[in-house]
């Protein structure tokens, strides 16, 4: 078993700059340790892709991360055959083709003799694997990304369940391939659409939320150096003040870092109203918004 | 303790959470998993298992404190010391007289069971109440079945909460009647609780939920003006430049389907065209694969002023159907009316007329949007597929009718997103007998639509 405990969660994600609330740590170290796929939902920036990322990093395994789409569909989510090839393969080699048949008498048996050799038309050599085949036959354990699951078509989400359930994929030409290693699976959403039930019921569930002060100011100071703690403090009041404005779109912690970072670079060591304003295009991604918290400066700085 | 996690995931079923089976033995597995005396990992392993997605969790964490916080036996309060004061007796003494009185009334027995601390009774009470459905009567409209079942909850629970606070008194040795006095505070306490519970907002969370605010000025003037103060004049120019717009909107759809993306290689007609260059196929032909088209079902409220906006909608989703696989549409008052026959054989704009004139819609009658939700639940719920838009236009007034907001709960789940447009501006959203906040928890997006500008902003998100 990869993780320990609950703590050991905690520790080795510190150990690669993720910090992670006791919540997020308890449903880690369950879904490694009963191998279950977590779906995860969150405000957009809230950590849900990263958590993926830190993850890969301190367990030593590769990532690989399929992105959802709407229009997804399996020849670009699972395998495909490589036609081009294939094709390009028999033209080359249509005089070995030509030896064989020869010697035979009738079609029929003509037939016969090329489909013998059908093998090394669909084997591996022609099957583009795409991440969900890769993720199921990397040599070593892997941590697999589904993104934005809700983007995707329910169809493949139905498809989807086979996977995350057997964890084996069938393809007709050449049989079932079984996971060598269990991946590690995180799907995220923004709950663009409901998911269904079936997929709900194969997962175990984590909901991602704004950090808490402390957590937030502990990931200011980690992932920003040398930044002064008087200044995280303030930054992070601001923040959450702001967080409580009616926005259409909230700062994650993502915009508090790239913040942070932009106040770093600017030098700025007093957190002022001037200072907000000028910087505001770092937290806010509308227009709307940014007017919204220039009307509220005052609220916001008392 | 597996005990303990059975009766909760009781409950939770009780309050209509649903919990699998299997996810019940997933959770029993994971529990000796981890460090059970941290409540912050116990929480987060029940939820992660009982609640699979942020609007369950609401839900979850109401049932969640209720079970392990307040009705957790109190340890100042052990039975040895109701048995003390004689307490138990008293109650099983007064459950008696009750039940003499009331011929053993299931809700009295619910209450007492809660008051045991097994709440399972009590929730199955309440949970029958919420989903009460009253049979639609046409003369006399009453919307208060709900209301007078809480309300003889709560006098129920007042009547409970009178006999207990007189059971102390007789034995008057004071280590007997401190040990009372808290036994009773506690009792009190659980019906303040089980009194708490009928009036608990339940609304999900719905965090994901669209709210569209601003807008682009696609027309200046008339852009900005509401559907309800137009003039004549108005309304004729209004048709053109929808026309306009629609053209557009045409356009672009048919550029997006020249350009679509290219489907995987069809080895059949490659094989074909490959004959003509001696078998060496040199052109790949490609699966065509064709745009997914949008599946429309359409709920106007037709009364009054929110009349004017829904039409101007329908109008533009009409002339839009090329781009839909199909688009249904219903109007209502105070109850759902089939009106897609009108339109898909009429021209849009007699169409509208016809509506008006032609249909059995009760236009003097008040609007009742439980009403209209329980007959589209029962009639026309078949409709709807994950491929589904449903796109409801109404102010959400509904008279102080009851909302029935768990049934636009169902309907969420049968398609793929709920539009909600209010013709109404935002700020009055909520006030009065509107009941937007209210059905808001429900739906997947939200905007006011009450020009021309935010209705061209709303088709072009639609269709593009």
């Amino acid at each position: 078993m990869e993780f320990e405990s609950v703590e050991d969660v905690e520790q080795k994600l510190e150990s690669v700059d993720y910090i992670p609330s006791r919540e997020i740590a308890t449903v880690v170290y369950l879904a490694v340790a009963s191998r279950k796929p977590i779906l995860v939902e969150g405000p957009a920036g809230a950590g849900k892709t990263e958590l993926a990322r830190a993850l890969s990093r301190c367990l030593h395994r590769d990532k690989i991360r399929l992105q959802c789409y709407e229009g997804l569909d399996e020849a670009k989510a699972l395998y495909e055959w490589e036609y081009a090839k294939q094709l390009l393969y028999t033209q080359m080699i249509k005089e070995k083709i030509n030896d064989l048949l020869t010697d035979t008498d009738s079609i029929a048996e003509a037939v016969d003799r090329i489909a013998e050799q059908e093998d090394a038309f669909f084997s591996e050599r022609f099957l583009l694997a795409r991440p969900l085949l890769q993720a199921i036959t990397a040599e070593e354990p892997v941590v697999l990304l589904i993104d934005e699951v809700d983007k995707s078509d329910p169809e493949f989400e139905a498809f989807l369940l086979e996977l995350l359930s057997e964890f084996q994929v069938s393809i007709p030409e050449i049989g079932i391939r079984k996971a060598r290693h269990i991946p590690l699976v995180i799907l995220t959403s923004n709950n663009y659409r409901d998911m269904s039930d079936a997929l709900k019921r194969r997962c175990i569930h984590l909901y991602i939320d704004y950090p808490k002060r402390d957590l937030e100011k502990r990931i200011i100071e980690l992932k920003i150096a040398g930044i002064e703690k008087r200044l995280v403090e303030k930054l992070v009041d601001t923040i959450n003040r702001i967080r409580e404005l009616d926005l259409k779109k909230r700062p994650c912690i993502s915009e508090t870092l790239d913040w942070a970072q932009a106040l770093m670079l600017l030098q700025v060591d007093e957190l002022t109203p001037e200072v907000l304003s000028e910087t505001l295009n770092v937290i806010c991604k509308y227009q709307a918004d940014t007017n919204l918290v220039r009307a509220n400066m005052d609220d916001i700085f008392n | 303790m597996l005990d303990l996690v059975l009766k909760f995931a009781q409950s939770c079923r009780e309050a209509e959470l649903r919990v699998s089976t299997a996810e019940l033995i997933d959770c029993a597995g994971q529990l000796e998993l981890i460090d059970m005396i941290d409540e912050d990992q116990f929480k987060a392993t029940l939820r992660a298992n009982f609640a699979k997605s942020r609007r369950e969790q609401k839900n979850f964490d109401r049932l969640y404190h209720l079970f392990f916080h307040e009705m957790r036996p109190d340890p100042t309060v052990a039975p040895e010391r109701l048995e003390n004061g004689g307490l138990s007796k008293d109650l099983a003494e007064l459950l008696d007289q009750m039940a003499e009185r009331d011929e053993a009334n299931p809700l009295d027995q619910a209450i007492m069971d809660f008051l045991a601390g097994d709440p399972l009774p009590y929730l199955r009470e309440i949970q029958r109440i919420e989903n009460q459905a009253e049979a639609p009567r046409h003369q006399l409209k009453s919307n208060l079945g709900q209301l007078s079942s809480r309300l003889e909850v709560m006098l129920r629970i007042n009547r409970f909460r009178d006999r207990i606070r007189e059971l102390p008194g007789e034995d008057q040795t004071p280590s007997v009647s401190s040990d009372r006095r808290r036994a009773v505070d506690h009792l009190i306490q659980r019906l303040n609780t089980a009194n708490r519970m009928l009036t608990e907002d339940t609304r999900p969370y719905n965090e994901a939920l669209q709210q569209v605010k601003n807008y682009d000025t696609h027309y200046a003037d008339l852009g900005e003006k509401p559907f309800a103060s137009l003039s004549a004049k108005e309304i004729q120019d209004m048709r053109d430049g929808i026309e306009e717009l629609v053209r557009k909107l045409k356009d672009a759809v048919t550029r997006r389907y020249a350009s679509r993306n290219k489907g995987m290689l069809d080895v059949k007609k490659t094989l074909r065209h490959a004959g003509r260059f001696q078998g060496v196929p040199v052109e790949l032909k490609f699966k065509d694969r064709p745009l997914r088209k949008a599946k429309i079902v359409t709920l106007c409220d037709v009364s009054g002023s929110v009349w004017s906006a829904a039409r101007f909608m329908l109008n533009m989703i009409y002339s839009l159907q090329d781009c839909f696989s199909d688009v249904k549409s219903f109007a209502f008052v105070c109850f759902p009316t089939n009106i897609t026959d009108i339109f898909e054989k009429n021209e849009v704009n007699r169409a509208i007329e016809k509506v008006m004139a032609e249909t059995d819609i009760q236009f003097d009658s008040l609007t009742d949007y439980g009403e209209v939700l329980y007959q589209f639940h029962r009639d026309h719920l078949h409709l709807l597929n994950r491929r589904t838009t449903l796109i409801i236009v109404g102010d959400g007034r509904s008279n102080y009718h009851n909302p029935r907001e768990k049934l636009l709960e169902e309907i969420r789940a049968k398609c793929r997103r709920v539009i909600w447009l209010n013709p109404e501006p935002e700020e009055f959203w909520g006030t009065g007998d509107s009941e937007m906040n209210t059905y808001k928890a429900y739906a997947h997006e939200v905007r006011p639509c009450r020009n021309l500008n935010q209705l061209i902003d709303f088709i072009e998100d639609l269709v593009l």
